[in-house]
């Protein structure tokens, strides 16, 4: 198997809340094409980690390249606008625009495509996602799941190389997620290197060729899915944080 | 590498049909056009207090439609629009005791508004939500603490403005009336231009959610910067009608926060988020000043009261409650997305 050269590349990357390190000394690297998932207990630095991909969080030190390139001095539009794409993990629409011109905005800001292109894209990513039908409504009005589907759609119409999700899965049902997978991976096919972080461990474990296990900001354990999860120290993490028996490791634990 | 996501591994380009509202709005714009020229006969056929009164009418919808701009669709909420208004004022006071004629003035003075607000928006800028309000107040109080120690300009106790004595009042006050229809339209235009422009979509997005705008690569800060700037310039030419209308200035007149609370509440019950309804807020805002304007004291406590209530219970306004039971919009904005989805009837069968 020959590497790519990675796309996107931290490089001890620390952070640091008061007395509470959330980032320590972290390197990973990613891939296009590639789909990552990152587990680990509440409190592991996961979402700050995309925090501090996307640029909403700046690193007490460490590097962050993107295709080669420091990003790290960037903010999140330019950031978005090079090819990095977040969601997040309680969905944060645009609840007064129609679902289609949520997208909108991403395509013409993030995706920097022109007016046609952008509604062609739109259109299309509406109908991917299963949105085709909620186009005109405004986003505010959409229940959970439709909610999560917009976070997703919005952050593929800003057209990421890199697609960072945040929870999409949580609070979805076993057959949605299963949708949802099918969706992001039909992304990754097309060369986006995917980033994904969930609670749900079996969501991940299935759709996922790597895996991350963090815990207090720390790399605990990485590399196939199987290994990880069977790495004894990563058991640990996830049993002594209070989230009890084995049977937690499939329904994951909603916040 | 854009190498696009969707719309690449799509077999044909499809054509999308979207347009700026559900329905066409034609009727809407040629209602307003008909309505801007219907105004512009006034002169012609009516006394000059309706005119006066109008006048009035329009410098308020100016103002009360650049807050609206502001904190409508950039999430801005400025008690200090009030700077601008002075400057306006000042400018053209200025220009007029140099020889020249206050109307020619006006264009200036909205230029002057509009670059004064370039550095105080560096300023401002810095300071977000409540502080950014205050802030603004502040900018305000500053300007006026300012203006009022030139002597030349009257300081603190007021001037007249020069210039305007040779012509027959009732041409002055007709022209006067023209200029300031024709501004209250402008002001509706550029409002219009500015927000169905793919900059309005940004600006809708930052009014939703800041956060998630910067992540879907807006620039939000730069957008911001344009609709201060925009709505100093247009504050700047209600001033400047201001001045010409009533042919002199007192500092603590012009630059009093009255102003603000004005265009709030005109705003406010008109429907902040839209075109629209600062021109349906300025309508009832006159309504209610004509039939209580007796009552004194009264008077104020009744306007504040609907301001609550119109702020608690109706979120977007009188023309919120319009437009989403009629289903209607002047000033469309909007992006429309047109059923005939080929794929449509048979999703979910598909694969995947």
């Amino acid at each position: 198997m020959t590497e790519a050269p990675a796309l996107l590349e931290l490089t001890g990357v620390s952070k640091r809340f008061g007395r509470i390190t959330v980032a320590d000394n972290l390197s990973l690297s990613f891939r296009a094409a590639e789909m990552v998932g990152i587990v680990g207990p509440n409190g592991a630095g996961k979402s700050t980690l995309f925090a501090m991909i996307a640029g909403d969080v700046t690193p007490d030190a460490g590097e962050l390249r993107f295709d080669g390139r420091s990003v790290i001095r960037l903010d999140p539009a330019a950031r978005c606008r090079m090819g990095i794409a977040r969601t997040y993990q309680v969905p944060r629409p645009f609840e007064n625009m129609t679902v289609f011109e949520n997208l909108l905005v991403a395509a013409f800001r993030g995706g920097q495509v022109p007016r046609q292109s952008g509604f062609a894209l739109a259109a299309n990513l509406l109908e991917e996602t299963g949105l085709s039908q909620d186009a005109n409504r405004p986003a505010g009005r959409l229940g959970l799941l439709q909610r999560k589907r917009l976070e997703l759609a919005r952050g593929l119409a800003t057209q990421p190389r890199v697609l960072l999700l945040d929870e999409v899965a949580g609070g979805l049902t076993d057959p949605e997620v299963a949708q949802l997978v099918a969706i992001v991976d039909q992304v990754r096919r097309r060369g986006v290197a995917v980033v994904w972080v969930e609670h749900v461990v079996h969501a991940l474990t299935s759709a996922v060729s790597r895996l991350i296990c963090l815990a207090g900001g720390r790399l605990i354990a990485e590399g196939t899915p199987d290994d990880v999860l069977a790495n004894p120290e990563v058991k640990e993490v996830y049993l002594g944080a209070d989230y009890g028996a084995e049977a937690d490791w499939g329904k994951g634990v909603g916040d | 590498m854009t190498t696009g996501l969707a719309a690449s591994d799509q077999s044909a380009p499809r054509a999308v049909r979207v347009t700026r509202a559900r329905r066409s709005s034609l009727w809407g714009l040629t209602a307003v056009v008909a309505a801007v020229i219907g105004l512009a006969t006034l002169p012609y056929l009516v006394y000059a207090d309706v005119t006066d009164f109008l006048i009035n009418a329009f410098i308020l919808l100016v103002l009360a439609s650049m807050w609206n701009l502001l904190a409508g669709y950039c999430g801005l909420i400025s008690v200090g629009q009030q700077a601008y208004v002075g400057v306006g004022a000042y400018s053209v006071l200025v220009l007029a005791q140099n020889g020249i004629n206050p109307y020619a003035a006006i264009p200036a003075a909205v230029l002057v508004a509009g670059l004064i607000a370039i550095p105080v928006s560096f300023l401002v800028f810095r300071l977000r939500a409540e502080y950014f309000a205050i802030g603004t107040w502040v900018v305000a109080e500053v300007f006026f603490l300012a203006l009022i120690r030139v002597r030349s300009l009257g300081g603190g106790t007021g001037t007249s403005l020069p210039g305007l004595s040779l012509i027959d009042p009732a041409l002055r006050e007709a022209f006067t009336y023209w200029c300031a229809l024709v501004i209250a339209a402008a002001a509706l235009l550029a409002s219009y231009l500015l927000l169905s422009s793919r900059m309005g979509l940004d600006l809708t997005a930052i009014r939703d959610n800041e956060v998630a705008a910067r992540s879907v690569g807006v620039r939000v800060t730069t957008a911001q910067r344009i609709v201060y700037v925009v709505s100093a310039a247009g504050c700047g030419a209600g001033g400047a009608l201001l001045i010409i209308s009533q042919l002199n200035v007192l500092a603590s007149a012009i630059f009093s926060v009255q102003w603000s609370a004005k265009m709030i509440f005109i705003s406010l019950i008109g429907g902040v988020g839209s075109i629209e309804g600062p021109i349906l807020g300025t309508g009832i805002f006159f309504a209610i000043q004509q039939s209580l304007a007796q009552l004194g004291a009264w008077y104020l406590i009744l306007v504040g009261t609907v301001g609550i209530f119109v702020a608690m219970f109706l979120p977007r306004g009188v023309w919120g409650l319009i437009s989403s039971r009629f289903h209607i919009q002047v000033f469309p904005v909007g992006y429309w997305l047109h059923e005939p989805h080929p794929a449509l009837p048979q999703r979910g069968r598909e694969k995947s």
